[in-house]
């Protein structure tokens, strides 16, 4: 378990063309955990909290100043998660990532597409 | 006068003990403790703390507390220590696996308010995709469907939801809400259909969507088996 929490980066293709298909890598380490651990109670083992819960709840995709996509997560989700998704290069413009995890905590990475010739 | 002189002398002896009661008697102390994280934990724990204090360990509550985190009684002579000592020693413990204990204090945030970004992102995208169609399913032979759908339900389903449809799978506990009790929809009408089919198929939260997974007709096959579930208590 990750236990600093770094910004969010995020990782695209140099060579981007004008109406096609590129992909966005997008890389954040945040710890992911349930907050139950599993314990001995002398009798047989059983769940309790072990420490406060937490996980991203959620991360929201920008491209330019439209909100284009939402990812809705729970505590399922890693430490330290690896998001890949795909996006139609329509624009010259920013592309952003905000989380917010289950404390209300957020996080935001932007990246500048620019058409390759 | 010798008796006189003893009586004094046991007098100032009693008056000192009871005002060291009085002012520093023996008395017991909760802690809520972060961190009894693997089986190892509790044991770990009681033991160092007994070993680096004088204290000595009357409970530790893992199940069943009001907050739900593990509750441990201590009794100790305040006169000797006191509750930050405690507290202190507590945090600098560490168990077998290497992992830290701590005090809890404070109310638990499972999930804070959502952020203005959140009810932007509902206005825009919707809460949830969720429109129930109306469906009617299309198998006639029940009791057969029920039956394939049984082998289904071990297969894709039992992990989360148990064996028996009680929501106690293996997998669910590591999730943060228990999955539903099956036996709900024991004997419900064609009404539920529609709700059942589009749950199985899309998923929601921990569920995943086992449209793509099951086909069509297996997915009718579990619904089938689904209303079969008897819960086990009545």
């Amino acid at each position: 378990m990750a236990k600093t929490i770094r910004d969010p980066r995020i990782r695209i293709s140099r060579r981007i063309k004008k109406d096609k298909v590129f992909k966005v890598k997008v890389k954040f380490d945040h710890p992911s955990f349930t907050g139950l651990g599993i314990v001995d109670a002398e009798t047989k083992p059983v769940f309790s909290r072990a420490i406060p819960v937490s996980f991203i709840r959620n991360m929201f995709v920008y491209f330019g100043d439209q909100l284009v996509s939402r990812f809705r997560m729970s505590s399922a989700i890693a430490d330290d998660p690896l998001f890949t998704f795909k996006l139609k290069a329509i624009q010259e413009a920013p592309v952003k990532v905000v989380f917010v995890d289950n404390q209300g905590k957020k996080w935001e990475a932007s990246k500048k597409i620019k058409f390759s010739n | 006068m010798k008796k006189i002189f003893s009586f004094i002398i046991l007098s100032f002896f009693f008056l000192i003990m009871g005002s060291h009661a009085v002012f520093a008697g023996t008395i017991e102390e909760e802690f809520k403790i972060e961190g009894l994280i693997s089986p190892a934990s509790p044991k770990a724990l009681k033991s160092a703390l007994e070993k680096e204090l004088e204290v000595k360990v009357i409970d530790l509550n893992l199940k069943n507390t009001k907050t739900g985190w593990p509750v441990l009684t201590v009794q100790f002579d305040s006169g000797a220590v006191s509750r930050e000592k405690i507290e202190n020693v507590i945090g600098e413990i560490e168990d077998p696996a290497g992992h830290k204990y701590k005090v809890h204090h404070g109310p638990l945030l499972a999930n804070a308010p959502i952020l203005d970004e959140e009810e932007e992102a509902i206005a825009i995208l919707g809460d949830t995709a969720e429109v129930f169609p109306n469906m009617k399913n299309p198998i006639t032979d029940k009791a057969a469907s029920a039956s394939r759908g049984g082998k289904l339900f071990v297969n894709n389903c039992a992990k989360c939801h148990g064996l028996s449809g009680n929501g106690y799978g293996t997998v669910a506990h590591s999730f943060t809400t228990w999955p539903r009790q099956l036996w709900v929809w024991n004997n419900t009408g064609e009404e539920t259909d529609g709700y059942l089919f589009w749950f199985i198929t899309n998923g929601r939260s921990d569920m995943p969507p086992f449209g793509l997974i099951l086909s069509e007709n297996n997915r009718w096959d579990l619904i089938n088996y689904i209303k079969t579930i008897k819960n086990p208590g009545e």
